[in-house]
């Protein structure tokens, strides 16, 4: 049971002062795959993760990590990259990595080995034995995630893993988590930019107000939507609108955006070409998760409007 | 329990070597010599101050030349037995046609000061003296009636009558003046290298909270073992402080030649067993100071907040010093019993009681009760950085465990 579910969450529950973060999440995290916690700024994806890690103790709720109820005791199967990123200035860099490894309970020497080979396979090994203070911000983001996964995790929690890298590192670390999924480990992150979800999320959650708005692959976070058409008449002249789905708006050069009927856009086609407009194009575009994200994060204000 | 220490022999390797190899800990490890250099300064200044302020203090006799031979060879006996320092310096002047005169011409002015001023017969001398210095004349008095008795029974003044067998004889048995002694130099040996080293600790949390890396080490380990780690870390800086100026103390110890003094330290449960309990007590003073200090400087989010801190700390560090010295001067006593087991003046009291009670048990009962108190100042800094710092929440009920 609880291989199949490195992280498990039930009802958590944080208030900071009067301001509740956190008002009820439920999370289960399948092994072996990326999964993604989406939300706003302040939506309480932080303060989830950090309570997953037992770094604060929920107000109330239940939570598991690789089986264990208390989040310290599996804290040597456990990665964890914070928002704030944080190395001692001081430290050389092999040793920066070891020390994180040493605190999840590897051996020094093994952790200084293994920091030689993976700053060598990241492209890094010119700074092995450079002082932290002396790298550059992105370069010191990615030392500090060798060194939270230099023990080998079988979990690996990401908060915001991407914030304040390059493209060129986003596209390095990218590989580096799904080299991790890969060895067999289950990575968990958090992240409000959209691409980096779309394109390597098996599962995501998307939190707002502190309550999970929704929960799947990507595809059923893009299949909340309906698909939208964008068609353009043969004929030039106006269009019967009658024909058009009721949404359908122009788009000021004599096209037409809608959305795609529930039953399919062959039918619509079909009456088209019959009243003899034609089809000069017709595109059938599918919703992004960040679509889904917007709308599922604008269901959420509005329900909490409302209440 | 394994795991806790595992854990914290991290944090102590990595804050250990943060210190120690860095060329502050040099300047750290000089601190010694600059206090002497200090003292040693201050101490010059006073000396040459008091030698430049202090009036010329003299008792002068107006006498002819046989007299005067006679009083100066008494005042050099006189003044050899009792030791010159209180004395006034003796100068010797031709008789005057009026000497009476000159006397007071002398005592009135105040340029040099003469206290006294002795002229006629040495065994009927008159003898004049200042306001409020009637110990000049009485000296001169003495030093006069010994140059006439000499005279009279044909002696030089110079000589004796006894012949006085004068040794030494060492003592090897223990007095109490020393064993109280031998206790309150313990208490302040440890108070002064508690305040010197334990005080260090207050700021230690403030790397990891401006550097964020304290996050990382909340996720991974305990923050028990992040303290734990902390005040070893910290006590191992310490050790090699104490080790490399014992070092140094040691060659010059073993240099000079044996002191009376030391074998007046003698304390009641035995030297080898109080320098070992001294040392336990050190570290024990230095967990549990050091655990409230790191402790309270964890909660201060800048270091002018540390700053602040640090004088109240010290005030208290100075209560707990003066609560066990009053335990050493009174051992037994009711206040000797609260200073052994109040938990922050336990350490220094009994190494005070070492010095004077040879029962071994109550040291042993006293480590632990230490040990515990250090262990729950840990569990409660812990707690209370976890509640205010990392934002947990629950208060002073999580604080105290009543709420998970």
């Amino acid at each position: 049971m609880s291989d199949e579910w490195p992280v498990r969450a039930s009802g958590l529950i944080k208030q900071f002062g009067k301001f509740q973060a956190v008002r009820g999440v439920d999370l289960a995290v399948p092994r072996g795959s990326i999964y993604g916690v989406l939300g706003p700024n302040g939506a309480g994806k932080t303060t989830t993760l950090r309570m997953l890690l037992g770094i604060i103790d929920p107000d109330s709720g239940t939570r598991s990590l690789l089986g264990e109820i208390n989040p310290r005791s599996a804290s040597h199967r456990v990665g964890y990259l914070p928002e704030e990123r944080g190395l001692y200035p001081g430290m050389k860099v092999r040793e920066a990595i070891a020390f994180m490894g040493a605190l999840r309970g590897l051996d020094w020497k093994e952790g200084r080995k293994r920091a030689d080979e993976m700053l060598e396979a990241a492209g890094l090994g010119r700074v092995t034995h450079e002082k932290v203070r002396k790298l550059s911000k992105g370069m010191a983001q990615l030392a500090q995630l060798l060194g939270s996964i230099v023990h080998k995790p079988d979990l690996i929690v990401l908060d915001e893993p991407f914030s304040g890298l390059d493209p060129v590192n986003q596209e390095l670390l990218e590989r580096l988590i799904r080299a991790e999924r890969d060895r067999g480990a289950t990575v968990l992150f958090s992240t409000h930019v959209m691409g980096h979800a779309e394109r390597m999320c098996d599962r995501l959650s998307v939190i707002a107000g502190g309550l999970v708005r929704f929960e799947g692959t990507v595809a059923e976070a893009r299949a909340r939507l309906p698909m939208r058409a964008h068609y353009l008449p043969n004929s030039g002249g106006a269009v019967a609108q009658a024909l058009l789905p009721a949404d359908a708006v122009g788009d000021g050069e004599g096209g037409w955006r809608f959305t795609v009927p529930d039953d399919g856009a062959e039918q619509l086609v079909t009456s088209l070409i019959s009243a003899g407009h034609g089809i000069a194009g017709l595109s059938i575009e599918r919703p992004s998760l960040h679509d889904a994200f917007v709308r599922i994060v604008a269901e959420a204000k509005a329900e909490e409007a409302a209440q | 329990m394994k795991r806790l220490f595992s854990d914290a022999f991290v944090i102590a390797r990595r804050d250990f070597l943060a210190t120690v190899a860095t060329p502050t800990f040099i300047i750290f490890l000089m601190m010694p010599l600059l206090m002497f250099g200090i003292s040693a300064a201050s101490g010059l200044g006073a000396a040459h101050i008091a030698s430049t302020s202090q009036p010329v203090s003299r008792a002068v006799a107006l006498l002819g030349s046989n007299a005067a031979e006679a009083l100066r060879a008494s005042d050099s006996a006189l003044r050899e037995a009792a030791g010159s320092s209180n004395l006034p310096a003796l100068v010797i002047l031709p008789e005057t046609a009026d000497p009476a005169k000159a006397a007071r011409k002398m005592l009135s002015k105040g340029q040099v000061d003469t206290t006294a001023v002795l002229y006629g017969a040495l065994d009927r001398p008159v003898i004049r003296h200042s306001e409020g210095n009637v110990d000049a004349a009485r000296y001169l008095a003495v030093i006069a009636e010994n140059a006439t008795r000499a005279k009279q029974i044909g002696l030089g003044a110079d000589q004796m009558l006894s012949r006085p067998d004068i040794a030494e004889i060492r003592s090897r048995s223990v007095s109490n003046s020393g064993q109280h002694s031998s206790g309150f130099g313990a208490v302040t040996v440890i108070f002064v290298l508690t305040l010197l080293l334990s005080s260090q600790t207050i700021g230690t949390m403030a790397e990891e909270k401006s550097n964020k890396v304290i996050e990382i080490l909340a996720a991974a380990i305990p923050l028990e073992s992040v303290f734990l780690g902390k005040l070893i870390g910290m006590f191992g800086v310490a050790l090699a402080f104490i080790g490399f100026w014992c070092g140094l103390g040691g060659i010059v110890w073993s240099l000079l030649p044996e002191s009376a003094a030391m074998s007046q330290f003698t304390p009641a449960i035995g030297l080898p067993l109080f320098v070992t309990f001294c040392a336990a007590y050190f570290a024990l003073a230095f967990m549990l100071l050091g655990a409230v200090f790191l402790g309270i400087g964890a909660q201060a989010s800048t270091m002018r907040e540390i700053q602040m801190m640090s004088l109240p700390i010290t005030v208290f560090m100075m209560g707990m010093f003066g609560l066990a010295s009053a335990a050493a001067g009174a051992p037994g006593t009711d206040l000797a019993r609260f200073a052994e087991i109040f938990p922050f003046s336990s350490p220094f009291a009994m190494a005070a009681r070492g010095a004077t009670d040879p029962a071994v048990w109550p040291h042993l009962l006293a480590l632990v009760w230490q040990t515990f108190w250090v262990g729950l100042i840990i569990l409660l800094a812990a707690r209370l950085f976890r509640a205010g710092v990392l934002k947990s929440g629950g208060g002073w009920r999580s604080v105290l465990g009543l709420r998970r």
